[in-house]
């Protein structure tokens, strides 16, 4: 029995489970997908474990300094049991093309494994009751999306990635479609082909990674597994001028997944008119996906095109953050305004991730589990308001503290995770990350960007300060003062405050967020095995770039401009 | 004509005496199930003697030499690990005008299946229609279609593709009644005739060539032309009024005028027929003539290929953005995927015109999966539209399909997959077509100075391909859309007939199967592409010791692997 597959297939079986007993309406199909999810949670925690329990002798050598600093020293020594769980089967083998169906997890994918498979439960509990019309069909896609976001992340060959990777498009195209607001057709139909328009150039450029390493690789084999390309670009890595293109291709995909600054604008729309869960998945993991992808296969793979396009994926990355929130501040709908703070908060994780440091590679990948808690979170508990009075709108609430005080009490939780309080999980990310991104923008900047590098690590902390504005903001205008509430749809006298049923979806995020906030250690240390050969990677391009002429543009840049102070 | 003739063409043969007994019976016993159930097991004894033919032929067990050879590739004595299946012989020397290889099976194969469905689909036409010749008539279409796949000889590929054309003359007639019916019906006639004469005065260049119609024979007279000579540019115009006249089957775009038009006056049967009869047998034409018996003729055949290929997916897809018919949307849907498989073509000329694509990502078998993959997917879609209207109310607009995702949901969910498959969404069918499509592109290396800018052509090709792909999401996401987002505006009876209901269940099953387990028709399309490569000939066929004994068609399979 391989535990990872049966994690990944286990919603199918759900799905089955829920055609064959499930009639129109929602009773048994919610109580069916609540199990899956949670065997499902249960399996996947399971190989977290297995991955925790064998990282932990190989990382004790190499921890970073800062990252220490956070850490609390004494783990209890685990014994070594069984090695994690790996799948690995031919698909296509035919006549020089092999595909293989290979399944594992390593330091990068584990946490967002994990925390797919959690965030899950937490949407099969908030939609209980939100959900009426065509539930089994909703559930069955939810359970669906499930299988596609473990498969994303478990995946170990390009292939398989992309197959899993596109596939998470349909049913959350049908979750927005169907059980979206009132706009919903046009978010869903645009959420679909923006993603498929990005992630198709995407698919051309990883084809092109492999028969790149395919006819000028060390190897010369048609390979297709994660571990196989990257060995082989590592000794014979593509050319800087390649490369680039190759950067791009990803690029276009990756950056709208994310999404970047210029490519944003499907995810507001998507977000608001989601219903509750599709909101939470799409910015707790769908969004990660191109965060992941950027570490996986443009840093891992281009190394020298990640370090040429550094400084404008650095810059778009501020302007992001910067226009995020600044837009976030001026939004009426709670939920509109949560999408841009998203805008924001990835562009923190993409700053972390292009600063190409240690500390800041960590960070961003931090990062990343951070903002699908606490954003997750965000969204679930704005889903329950409006689950109680029918209204997004800010100005219609007020004082809603006295009237729901547990509810309150979540979303403050979530907002002070947010925005970065220390002892949350926020803050261990994004100090990690901007230390790095000050690394790089203070003391690693070459001369011909040095000023920009510098504007931009100041204009990235300015992204913390407004985030604490708009949360705050929000939180203060909705849940304190006088107590204001809609006055046409909810009827007033059945608000009632968070059941138990809203806290046990709640509470597993909280008590991640602590831990995160307060033990950072235990969850860097098992990425560390796989992201520091990353950074070292790229330090290593970095400094053989700066002795060569003809390295790549740092190098190059820096000359440029000695002749430019000739003149 | 010899035994060994008759015997590979036993499944053509099948289809054509029921289609006599059809057409003949019909006149004394009207009624459509029995005809149908005639039809049906027609195809079926069909495919039964294709599949003796197969394993006979291609996989003849025990065989001394195989195993050898295998033996010798892997290492170990006789002994084949599961990881790496035996692979079959590709080509057997049959005497006479066809040529019997892994090619032609799979062309034949799919065409089977494919028919089975047309006359499911076929089996509950409208009352006024005269089921027997509708069914005898689509037998033979697919007969032809068959003929083609294994013609080795012009005048044979000829006839098969003329037997392809004319039935579906009288279909079209058949089809429908109307004014629009009978205005498709001529511009159909007209511009098929044209396009027949063009490529038979293509031809008939080829025949003034190598004094035979023989493609081998061709192909040594082709290949053999001084590069000084003048007669060089009676190759090239041969060249190019081949692709005229097979472009008008495949829809390449400025031979594609017709197909809108004709797909909306006609029913979505007849609409269905149209969009992947022809096609496959004008690709497997081109692959025929041009890729083997035109060596020389490449890199005019890809630039070709490589330009029609660019125009056709685009202006298709865009176009297909603002059509509200149904059938006219699929006309347009099926134009551009017809520039999809043209890709495959190019990469195919390109290849033998000595690039290096040692990738496996072959042009031809890219072209074949796709074109598998797009049959499935489509007619699959028209069956869901036959099965979803009423003869004197059929689905015509877009907007017909509103709300069927909570009326049918059966029917919704099978139209979903064909529209994902065919915008090419993992995991279906449609998404290892393209891949296949997309990798052959990026995997062309010419040779030569101008390698470089042919490799900007192709990789130009991939990148249109795919933004062409995410236009195409507008358009089958807006059906998908209409589907479960919207509240039904009319009553749908969803009383086409269990005979469409099935085929679509059928189609829409193989789809999400060939999606989920690529490998058999990837294998399959692979060793169909590396055989039409071969000269011909190959082991010959002995019936009596039902085994092929010439040593010399294993080691060709093996040196082509």
């Amino acid at each position: 029995m391989n535990w990872l597959l049966a994690a990944i297939l286990l919603p199918v079986a759900g799905i089955a489970l829920i055609w064959v007993l499930g009639d129109a309406t929602r009773g048994p199909a919610r109580w069916i997908a609540l199990a899956t999810s949670v065997l499902t949670l249960v399996l996947a925690l399971g190989v977290v474990r297995s991955h925790i329990v064998q990282s932990q002798p190989t990382a004790a050598g190499e921890k970073i300094d800062l990252a220490e600093s956070f850490a609390d020293s004494g783990d209890p020594a685990v014994a070594v049991d069984a090695a994690p769980p790996t799948f690995d089967r031919y698909w296509i083998k035919s006549y020089g093309v092999e595909v293989r169906l290979a399944f594992g997890l390593d330091g990068l994918s584990l946490w967002m494994f994990g925390l797919s498979a959690l965030l899950v439960f937490t949407c099969v509990l908030v939609s209980w009751e939100a959900i009426e019309d065509r539930a089994p069909t909703f559930y069955a896609l939810l359970l669906l999306l499930e299988t596609g976001m473990l498969g994303v992340f478990a995946a170990r060959d390009i292939i398989v990635f992309y197959v899993f990777f596109e596939f998470t498009l349909i049913p959350l195209f049908f979750l927005i479609g169907i059980w979206g607001y009132e706009d919903r057709r046009y978010a869903a139909t645009k959420f679909f082909v923006f993603t498929l328009a990005g992630s198709l150039l995407t698919f051309l450029g990883l084809l092109s990674i492999v028969l790149w390493n395919f006819y000028h690789g060390a190897e010369g084999v048609l390979d297709f597994s994660f571990d196989g390309v990257a060995k082989a670009l590592a000794v014979q890595p593509i050319p800087a001028h390649l490369q680039i293109w190759i950067f791009l291709a990803l690029f276009a995909g990756f950056a709208v997944k994310v999404p970047l600054f210029p490519v944003h604008t499907w995810l507001p729309l998507a977000h608001t008119q989601a219903p509750t869960a599709g909101s939470v998945l799409l910015a707790g993991i769908l969004l990660k996906i191109g965060c992941y992808g950027f570490v996986r296969f443009n840093l891992s793979m281009l190394p020298d095109a990640s370090i040429t396009c550094m400084p404008w994926l650095l810059g778009l990355s501020v302007a992001g953050i910067v226009y995020g929130a600044l837009v976030a501040l001026a939004q009426s709908d709670m939920k509109r305004l949560i999408a841009y703070s998203s805008v924001s908060h990835l562009g923190f994780c993409m700053l972390g991730i292009f600063s190409l440091n240690r500390l800041g590679v960590q960070g961003g990948v931090l990062q990343m589990i951070n903002h699908g808690l606490s954003t997750g979170g965000l969204f679930a508990v704005i889903g329950m308001v409006y689950e109680r009075y029918h209204s997004r709108e800010i100005s219609e609430f007020g004082g809603l503290a006295r009237r729901m005080p547990i509810l309150a009490f979540f979303m403050l939780l979530f907002t002070f995770s947010s925005i970065g309080v220390p002892g949350l999980n926020g803050f261990a990310g994004e100090f990690l990350l901007l230390s790095g991104a000050f690394q790089r923008g203070w003391a690693e900047a070459p001369e011909s960007w040095a000023l920009a590098g510098r504007v931009i690590s100041v204009f990235a902390v300015s992204g913390v300060i407004l985030g604490a504005w708009y949360m705050l903001w929000l939180v203060q205008r909705v849940f304190f003062g006088p107590v204001r509430e809609p006055t046409h749809g909810g009827a007033h006298h059945e608000v009632h405050d968070l059941n138990l049923r809203e806290i046990t979806a709640l509470v597993p995020l909280v008590v991640l967020m602590f831990w995160i906030g307060l033990v950072p250690q235990h969850f860097l240390r098992p990425m560390a095995d796989t992201l520091d050969p990353v950074a070292q990677q790229i330090a290593a391009r970095i400094d053989s770039g700066e002795k060569s002429t003809v390295g790549p543009l740092l190098a190059r840049e820096t000359t440029g401009q000695e002749v430019a102070h000739v003149d | 004509m010899s035994t060994e003739t008759i015997y590979c063409l036993l499944p053509e043969m099948m289809l054509i005496i029921a289609a006599t007994l059809i057409y003949i019976g019909g006149v004394f016993v009207p009624g459509r199930q029995v005809w149908s159930g005639i039809a049906i097991g027609a195809v079926l004894v069909s495919g039964w003697t294709l599949y003796g033919q197969y394993t006979r032929m291609f996989w003849p067990d025990q065989h001394p030499v195989a195993d050898a050879v295998a033996a010798a590739e892997h290492g170990s004595a006789g002994e084949v690990s599961p990881e790496y299946p035996p692979e079959p012989i590709l080509s057997v020397a049959v005497p006479g005008p066809l040529k019997v290889d892994l090619f032609s099976q799979y062309v034949r194969w799919l065409v089977l299946v494919v028919g089975l469905i047309f006359v499911l689909m076929a089996t509950q036409l409208a009352p006024d229609v005269q089921v027997p010749e509708y069914l005898g008539t689509l037998l033979l279409a697919i007969t032809g279609l068959m003929i083609v796949a294994s013609a080795q000889e012009l005048v044979l590929l000829f006839i098969g593709l003329e037997l392809i054309s004319i039935p579906t003359y009288i279909l079209l007639y058949l089809g429908r009644r109307t004014i629009e019916s009978q205005e498709a019906t001529a511009k159909y006639f007209f511009l098929s005739i044209l396009s027949s004469a063009v490529m038979l005065y293509g031809f008939s260049f080829l025949y003034g060539a190598a004094g035979s119609t023989e493609l081998l024979k061709i192909q040594d007279a082709v290949g053999g032309i001084d590069e000084s000579s003048g007669f060089l540019w009676f190759a090239r115009l041969s060249l190019v009024l081949i692709f005229a006249g097979l472009g008008f089957k495949v829809t390449a775009v400025p031979f594609h005028f017709y197909a809108p038009d004709v797909y909306q006056g006609t029913t979505a049967g007849n609409a269905a027929l149209l969009s992947v009869l022809p096609k496959l047998g004008g690709l497997v034409a081109l692959v025929r003539i041009v890729s083997f018996a035109m060596p020389g003729m490449e890199t005019y055949a890809w630039h070709l290929a490589l330009v029609l290929a660019l125009v056709t997916m685009t202006l298709g897809n865009v176009v297909a953005l603002w059509q509200d018919n149904i059938r006219r949307l699929l006309a347009y849907s099926s134009i551009a995927h017809g520039g999809y498989m043209l890709i495959g073509l190019a990469v195919a000329f390109a290849g033998a015109s000595g690039a290096d694509s040692a990738s496996g990502f072959d042009g031809v078998a890219g072209m074949l999966f796709y074109i598998a993959a797009y049959a499935l997917a489509t007619t699959g879609t028209f069956a869901a539209v036959i099965y979803l209207g009423r003869d004197d109310r059929p689905i015509e607009s877009v907007d017909d399909l509103a709300g069927i995702g909570r009326n049918h949901p059966w029917t919704a969910l099978s139209l979903a997959v064909f529209m994902f498959s065919l915008t090419g969404i993992p995991p279906l069918a449609g998404f290892w077509g393209k891949l296949n499509l997309f990798a052959g592109a990026l995997s062309i290396h010419l040779p030569g100075e101008e390698g470089d800018l042919g490799r900007y052509w192709f990789i130009l090709l991939a990148v249109v391909g795919v933004l062409n792909a995410a236009i195409s999401a507008g358009y089958y996401l807006r059906i998908v859309g209409v589907m479960y987002f919207r509240s039904s505006q009319r009553d749908l009876q969803a009383d086409g007939g269990t005979g469409a209901g099935l085929a679509m269940v059928l189609c829409a099953v193989l789809v999400v199967f060939v999606g989920l387990q690529p490998n058999p028709l990837q294998v399959g399309a692979n060793a169909a592409a590396q055989s039409a490569r071969l000269p011909g000939g190959g082991a010959t066929l002995d019936i009596a010791s039902e085994q092929p004994s010439d040593v010399s068609a294993v080691a060709m399979s093996v040196a082509g692997e």
